[in-house]
């Protein structure tokens, strides 16, 4: 069918509002990720939309080296917080991948588990801040506040309903032939599961883990409540970054910013294909 | 005012081109087959007599309009898709209600073409029906009951029987020809499947890679292809087509088939055409039209295989170049390996140039 | 793409009978894959539920001195409740929830819509388009709440456009005015999830069946007529879908708001995550956010079990 020229006209405008829309905050941020401190515009100043001076002082900054023009020394630098995300994310990813790949194909091959589905759809119902008090107690009481595995293992939890519903889809979805060739030739039911089922879904597991991470790591609220100062994550750390003297870190938040939106947004784009499946819980397919 | 007229028509995608240059006129109220293998050109062909592709090349008319600027929705054409596109969420009286609702037709005046439509198609007591779940046959009334609403002067039905059973389908045949006797609408057919076509059709379009070979009614096409495509295409199996020279024995023209040996005497007519050609020639003749003997002289090839088809036996004999079919009744006699001497009936064999591939004197 | 609702008995895939001995290993096998998983769940719902529970009808807070456990010291029955039900600040709060709900998910709605009808067939450049325009759903929302907290500064972007279109310098001091801050909130979470809403319409709307859509064309429909009694019907169940999952999320919001404003100024953009987390951080009274936090549950599960049998039930009628 051919559309008329109008129609593409008004497409393309519509979808570059759109995307001017999308990439200003963004590209917002990173100019000023590489602003010096005297555009940085708190009042006053002159705004200006592009660094006039670019610069990696913000970056340096953060990790460490101070910084004459901010008066002000970070008492830590951004290293830790980063390590911390990157393992609380990182395990919390195999504890929800691992619980929910066995679970996922218990139910898709033995049928065991009828009630995870439901269980697991609940959970992701209730507003996290709902169920934070006995969390919080809990992680008290076995030593876990304000450390990575402690994180690692409420991101677990809360992210395995992703990992459930994306893995089920894939076992669902996946021919049975090659496993049941296995059962013939002789091989327990467990190690058609893990020599030939797993291998064959490396490039689904991977694109679950990736989905599940970019959960994790994209976590604020559980962080803020759980550390408190040893282990903080980017987001608990980038909130402050502020000093009395000298009010918000603009750039030096906003470098931050970049570090911690950089890595998702690049995976996101990896897993495109799906994302829908992951979000809908499976209920569509693209 | 609803004959169909392709002057020029031609369709590329990129570099592939779908349908070369195509004439074709198709008379008021005809039910023309678009008759081809998959790949052909037929639904492209039909799909732009629609509207929804834009020649590349080329002029479609209805009657004396040229189509060019008329969008697919005010053609005034039916169409029955493949899969019949049914509106799945929709009942079956809001699907057959659709056309004259989107034409801004009155409550009542919709109510009244529905119960006539559902009535002429028996649809009636299934009018209140999710069209969802309901058998094929079913399904196909309803597509055509929702064009045909719109009286439409012209009806495109694009392989409707494709996806009904084997054993269905003649059932479907025998409905749709009614149906048309009903409606006496212009008809075009896309099928890829000749016994559609020569059952139903007035007159078969055989197409191949884009390209017409040859238009006709059914007993045309079958009698007297126009080339060895449609030779081989139309019948099943299609028609024998062996390589040989024209030779003077002392009773008249024959043609020496090589290994084969000679055919009988070529009718008077058949010998006419053939003088004026002179060359290489195929020599066709239909599978059921010939018969087998074990001793005799002319035709000679070994036997080998036997198909049983029920009523009839395939005998397939010689080999390569020279292979061809003989169907016989179940009770003929052949041995496989067997030597056998086949006898074509001569008025009903035909001659191809073996260059081009054209019928040699075409139009007896 | 295929569309797969699962009902309660696609769930688990029909078992070839096979003999007992290996029924019974499928069923041991079945049975330590899922539970990890079962122990992960358990662990998260019910002894919590329980705890939060018991603490919820006593004045337990973390600085009391003593153990939760022994919460039962500070017994109060259900004077929580009866708090609860006159707490003015909790109840503007989940007004506030609904109106930003209300707002959000509607425009997000519309817009994903609208962009999803654009992309549904192909042109130059539409993957490029599309993967950008995913990028918003994917920023850690900490960090956009960040970058609309420096777009909205009265010295920002945001001001520094308004003022080039209007000629006059604009300094608005969006985050802190009430009303103002509300909607810089709302324009965050509409910009980080109209993407998802995109997404999701758009591998539903092209899974629309083309031929139908042809179908209606020839028989006359127009292209809003096409959208209205073909598209959008086919769409249903994808749309209830998307609007669930932002429902959901929308209830929950809390990152990009609690950066962008901290919930003010004053209480102007808390909403019941901001609000219970205040009270758990500043004033400590646990035994009243349990109380909060279980009458929040109680009614989500009751509306949730409430949508699933309507859910159910139209499956059936259209059946």
């Amino acid at each position: 069918m051919k559309r008329a020229v109008p129609f593409e006209i008004f497409r393309y405008a519509a979808i570059f509002a759109a995307l001017a829309v999308t990439l200003i905050p963004i590209l917002w941020m990173m100019s000023m990720a590489f602003k010096p401190i005297g555009e940085w515009s708190a009042t006053g100043a002159e705004l200006t939309w592009w660094p006039k001076e670019p610069t990696l002082a913000n970056f340096r900054f953060i990790f460490g080296e101070s910084s004459s023009d901010l008066i002000v020394a970070l008492d830590r630098t951004a290293l830790k917080p980063i390590l911390s995300s990157l393992l609380s994310a990182s395990l919390g990813t195999i504890i929800a991948m691992s619980a929910g790949t066995a679970a996922a194909y218990g139910l898709s091959r033995f049928g065991a588990g009828q009630n995870l589905p439901l269980a697991l759809t609940q959970l992701r119902l209730f507003p996290p801040m709902a169920v934070m008090i006995p969390v919080m107690i809990m992680w008290a009481f076995l030593n876990f506040t304000d450390s990575w595995w402690g994180l690692a293992l409420i991101y677990g939890i809360v992210t395995l309903p992703f990992a459930f519903w994306l893995m089920k889809t894939f076992f669902d979805d996946m021919p049975r032939e090659i496993e049941e060739a296995g059962l013939v030739e002789g091989c327990s039911r467990w190690r058609v599961f893990t020599r030939i089922t797993l291998p064959m879904m490396r490039a689904p597991l991977a694109s679950a883990a990736l989905f599940v991470f970019i959960l994790n790591w994209s976590d604020y609220l559980i962080a803020l409540l759980l550390t408190t100062r040893e282990w903080v994550t980017i987001p608990v750390y980038m909130a402050s970054l502020s000093s009395s003297m000298t009010g918000q870190l603009y750039g030096a938040k906003a470098a931050l910013g970049l570090i911690a939106a950089v890595p998702p947004v690049i995976m996101g784009i990896a897993i495109q294909r799906h994302l829908v499946r992951g979000l809908t819980f499976g209920a569509l397919k693209q | 005012m609803s004959a169909i007229h392709l002057q020029g028509l031609s369709k590329k995608f990129g570099d592939f081109t779908a349908l070369k240059t195509m004439d074709l006129d198709i008379a008021d109220g005809e039910f023309m087959a678009l008759l081809g293998p998959s790949g052909c050109g037929k639904t492209t062909t039909m799909n732009m007599i629609a509207g929804m592709e834009e020649p590349t090349q080329g002029r479609i008319l209805f009657g004396e309009c040229d189509m060019a600027q008329v969008p697919m929705g005010r053609r005034g054409v039916g169409f029955v898709f493949q899969n019949y596109a049914i509106f799945t969420h929709m009942t079956v009286r809001q699907n057959l209600a659709y056309g004259p609702r989107m034409h801004g037709a009155s409550r009542p005046e919709i109510d009244r073409r529905v119960g006539a439509i559902a009535e002429l198609l028996q649809l009636t007591p299934l009018l209140d029906r999710k069209a969802e779940r309901l058998s094929v046959n079913i399904l196909q009334r309803v597509a055509i009951g929702r064009s045909a609403i719109l009286e439409p002067a012209i009806f495109l039905l694009d392989e409707p029987l494709s996806n009904v059973d084997a054993a269905f389908r003649a059932v479907m045949r025998t409905e749709l020809k009614h149906l048309q006797r009903q409606f006496r609408q212009t008809m075009v057919y896309v099928t890829h499947d000749q016994l559609e076509a020569m059952t139903m059709a007035d007159r078969i379009t055989v197409m191949d890679h884009g390209v017409l070979q040859q238009v006709g009614s059914p007993i045309e096409v079958y009698n007297n292809p126009a080339n060895v495509f449609v030779a081989r295409f139309i019948g099943s199996p299609g028609m024998n087509l062996l390589p040989g020279r024209p030779a003077e024995s002392d009773r008249g023209m024959v043609i020496d088939l090589g290994p084969v040996g000679l055919t009988p005497l070529l009718p008077a007519k058949l010998a006419q055409r053939l003088r004026g050609h002179g060359g290489d020639v195929l020599f066709g003749f239909r599978p059921e039209q010939a018969t087998i003997a074990h001793e005799g002289r002319g035709m000679k090839a070994p036997v080998t295989f036997v198909e049983r088809i029920g009523a009839r036996i395939i005998v397939h004999l010689g080999q390569s170049e020279s292979a061809m079919k003989v169907v016989l009744d179940n009770d003929a006699r052949v041995s496989l390996g067997a030597s056998a001497i086949i006898t074509p009936h001569m008025e009903s064999a035909r001659l191809f140039d073996r260059a081009s591939g054209a019928a040699i004197g075409q139009g007896a | 793409m295929t569309m797969a609702v699962a009902s309660e008995n696609e769930m688990s895939a029909p078992a070839p009978k096979s003999s007992a001995p290996a029924q019974d290993e499928r069923a041991r096998l079945g049975f330590r894959l899922t539970l990890p998983a079962q122990i992960l769940v358990l662990f998260i719902s019910a002894f919590p539920l329980l705890m939060q529970a018991y603490i919820s009808l006593t004045d337990w807070s973390p600085l009391s001195g003593t153990n939760w456990w022994n919460a039962w010291e500070m017994w109060n029955t259900f004077a929580n409740y009866t708090d609860l039900a006159m707490d003015g600040r909790f109840w503007s709060a989940l007004w506030r929830t609904l109106v930003v709900m209300l707002v959000c998910v509607p425009v997000e709605f519309l817009l994903g819509l609208a962009l999803a009808t654009l992309f549904a067939d192909d042109f130059p450049g539409k993957k490029l388009f599309y993967s950008i325009l995913l990028m918003p759903m994917m920023v850690v929302p900490a960090v956009a709440g960040y970058m609309f907290f420096m777009l909205f500064q009265s010295g920002g972007p945001v001001n520094d456009v308004l003022s080039g279109l209007l000629g006059f310098p604009v300094a608005i001091a969006w985050l802190s005015d009430p009303k103002l801050a509300l909607a810089a909130v709302m324009i965050a979470d509409i910009w980080q999830w109209t993407p998802l809403m995109f997404l999701i319409l758009l591998a539903g709307l092209v899974g629309v069946p083309q031929d139908q859509i042809k179908a209606a064309t020839l028989l006359g429909a127009n292209a809003w007529q096409r959208f209205v009694t073909i598209v959008v019907p086919k769409m249903k169940t994808i749309i209830i879908i998307a609007l669930a999952i932002r429902v959901i999320e929308n209830f929950k919001i809390f990152d990009t708001l609690y950066i962008m404003t901290g919930g003010g100024p004053g209480v102007a953009t808390e909403t019941i995550s901001v609000y219970i987390y205040k009270v758990t951080t500043q004033d400590l009274i646990w035994g009243y956010v349990a109380a909060i936090a279980l009458a929040i549950l109680v009614v989500l599960s009751v509306a949730a079990v409430l949508a699933m049998k309507r859910m159910a039930a139209n499956r059936e009628a259209a059946a």
